[in-house]
């Protein structure tokens, strides 16, 4: 499909042009050092190169807090709140994000089906914007170039002086479309190098992972860590959740709230009787690594990762999600070279 | 409601700041009255009660009295509810308790110091059995109503037990350590809403320590981050001198 030229001086006119479309989610400062998605009100808050956000924009298909129904104790009677699609543009999102968003549709496509979710997602368009990989980016390594386009509508390959702006369906057509823009001839820029690898594919990984189950690395890494379970939280492909219901003052109303959790956390874990089925802070941090390079990764083939780098950047401790596993992976090879 | 639970509200060492912000539920004030009947509270009404369903508990115990008070309380109530982090932790009277009594004693009262017997501060816990705790320095009222309404309906409580961490990841709020300040938030129970880091503080742990903490952990992050191993001691002592020591 087409590669237009967008340079900088258009860009807040061209977010303007899709904020005419349809509501425009993309990154903000946010604090003093961080990034994270908000509905676009002036285009030239937004922040197209910016190293990651806080959180995916998961958060907008699967709400960190969510109301699942209300009821009313006296009546005997309960409401389910109208889900609709969300019809609006993500912008600037990056390619492993993408990723995890087409990863946790299959989560919540397969089984039961996730009704909220999938609601949510329909009519969502993506923007893809291409990164200059920080000292935590590792997405190359499970198979996502930061110039990856799948899933996304359009894209913004960074080039000089502004971006090759590729359409890559009917919908990211529409979405140009009534935006004057010259043809981008020239060829993208090479990709900017990762500095953070994993150095074996999926497929070996499984072995390493089944190898490296009673390995020391997990309770080395849970001697540094506090359980706050904020790997997870940040997790673009974490969707675990609590529900909770809760009565108001009035003791006769209340609803049903579903929020986000972490298998990370002990209280995730403890069940009805008080009864916690993984006590040793050593054996979450093993689940959590296995949830995403092992159980769901050996029915699908493919890493549960998408490189993001969060839970590492994101960890007051300095655990590192790389350095577990090339650990394993070095451990491994030890034993079977 | 025929019979209403009878409820009664006690204080004992803390700045009483918990049990006046019961008084500021202007909005819920009148349905709390509609469930229950208050029929002992010494900071708004007259009179003692021979019996009560539900007894909140203010403060720290930190004399002889204290301990033959609670005694009492706890003798004629079903359920004792404590109420903020003096209550629950021993808050931050228990610093006197990292540093000698009689020291202590003579730096407060002077030559008069036998005059005033004093213990180290406790939290209720550690002198009768407590059946819900509501945390927190002051303890919030969105957390009040929760345990309350639950109270009142004949529910347990459900008391959070994640770190305060997790609530700040629900907000998408920038870290506490990413604008290079440090931050309790790791070992600090949730149920706050993450209200200090999302206002721009940070969190001191004023709800006290999450289960099985690791507190070695926290300190080294702490160091990590540029406090001596005895400024990350001392940060974690302001609100859980006691729980550092075991007491709870």
């Amino acid at each position: 499909m087409a590669r237009f030229y967008l340079e900088n001086g258009k860009v807040a006119a061209f977010i303007g042009h899709l904020q005419q479309q349809k509501t425009v989610y993309a990154p903000h400062r946010k604090g003093r050092n961080a990034f994270a998605f908000a509905p676009v009100d002036r285009p030239q808050d937004v922040v197209l190169d910016y190293p990651r956000t806080v959180s995916s924009i998961k958060r907008y298909f699967l709400p960190p807090r969510e109301e699942l129904l209300s009821f009313n104790l006296v009546e005997n009677t309960c409401e389910q709140p109208v889900v609709a699609p969300l019809d609006a543009v993500f912008l600037g999102v990056h390619s492993y994000d993408v990723h995890a968003v087409l990863k946790l549709d299959h989560n919540f496509v397969s089984g039961n089906p996730e009704r909220n979710y999938l609601t949510r997602r329909q009519g969502a368009l993506i923007v893809g914007v291409g990164f200059t990989p920080d000292r935590f980016h590792f997405s190359g390594s499970v198979g996502v170039p930061a110039g990856d386009t799948t899933g996304c509508d359009l894209f913004l390959h960074p080039c000089e002086g502004g971006y090759a702006l590729e359409a890559l369906t009917p919908d990211g057509e529409g979405l140009v479309a009534g935006f004057p823009l010259p043809a981008h001839t020239a060829g993208l820029p090479a990709a900017a190098p990762f500095h953070q690898h994993i150095y074996v594919p999926q497929a070996k990984l499984k072995d390493v992972l089944a190898h490296g189950y009673d390995s020391e690395v997990w309770e080395e890494e849970a001697e540094k860590c506090t359980s706050c379970g904020t790997c997870n939280l940040v997790c673009p492909t974490c969707y675990c959740f609590d529900v909770e219901d809760a009565v108001d003052i009035t003791v006769t109303r209340g609803s049903r709230e579903r929020r986000w959790d972490g298998c990370l956390l002990r209280s995730f874990t403890e069940v009805a009787g008080g009864e916690v089925f993984r006590e040793e802070p050593a054996a979450r941090q093993r689940h959590r690594v296995f949830r995403k390079f092992k159980y769901i990764s050996d029915e699908t083939g493919e890493p549960w990762c998408v490189g993001c780098g969060r839970c590492t950047a994101s960890c007051t401790a300095g655990i590192s999600i790389v350095s577990i596993v090339n650990r394993l992976v070095n451990d491994h090879d030890a034993v079977k070279a | 409601m025929a019979n209403k639970p009878r409820v009664g509200i006690f204080d004992f060492t803390g700045c009483e700041g918990c049990e006046l912000n019961q008084l500021n539920f202007e909005d819920q004030l009148l349905d709390i009255l509609e469930h229950v009947e208050i029929v002992e509270w010494r900071e708004a009404m007259d009179g003692r009660a021979e019996s009560l369903d539900i007894a909140f508990v203010e403060g720290a115990l930190s004399t002889p009295d204290c301990i033959k008070r609670i005694h009492e309380i706890r003798r004629k109530s079903k359920v004792l509810v404590a109420l903020g982090a003096c209550a629950v932790q021993g808050g931050i009277n228990a610093l006197k308790n990292i540093r000698p009594i009689e020291q202590v004693r003579e730096e407060v009262y002077g030559q008069d110091k036998y005059l005033f017997p004093t213990l180290p501060a406790l939290p209720l816990s550690a002198v009768v059995k407590v059946d819900v705790n509501i945390r927190g320095c002051p303890m919030t009222q969105l957390e009040f109503l929760k345990v309350f309404t639950a109270l009142v309906m004949g529910k347990a409580p459900v008391e959070p037990g994640n770190a305060v961490c997790t609530e700040c990841k629900l907000k998408d709020n920038e870290c506490v350590y990413e604008k290079g300040m440090i931050c309790l938030g790791p070992v600090t129970r949730a149920g706050c809403d993450a209200q200090c880091p999302t206002f721009g503080q940070y969190c001191t742990g004023c709800r006290g320590l999450v289960p099985e903490p690791n507190v070695e952990a926290m300190e080294e992050i702490l160091v990590a981050h540029g406090l001596s191993m005895d400024d990350a001691r001392k940060k974690l002592q302001m609100f859980n001198a006691n729980q550092l020591e075991g007491v709870s």
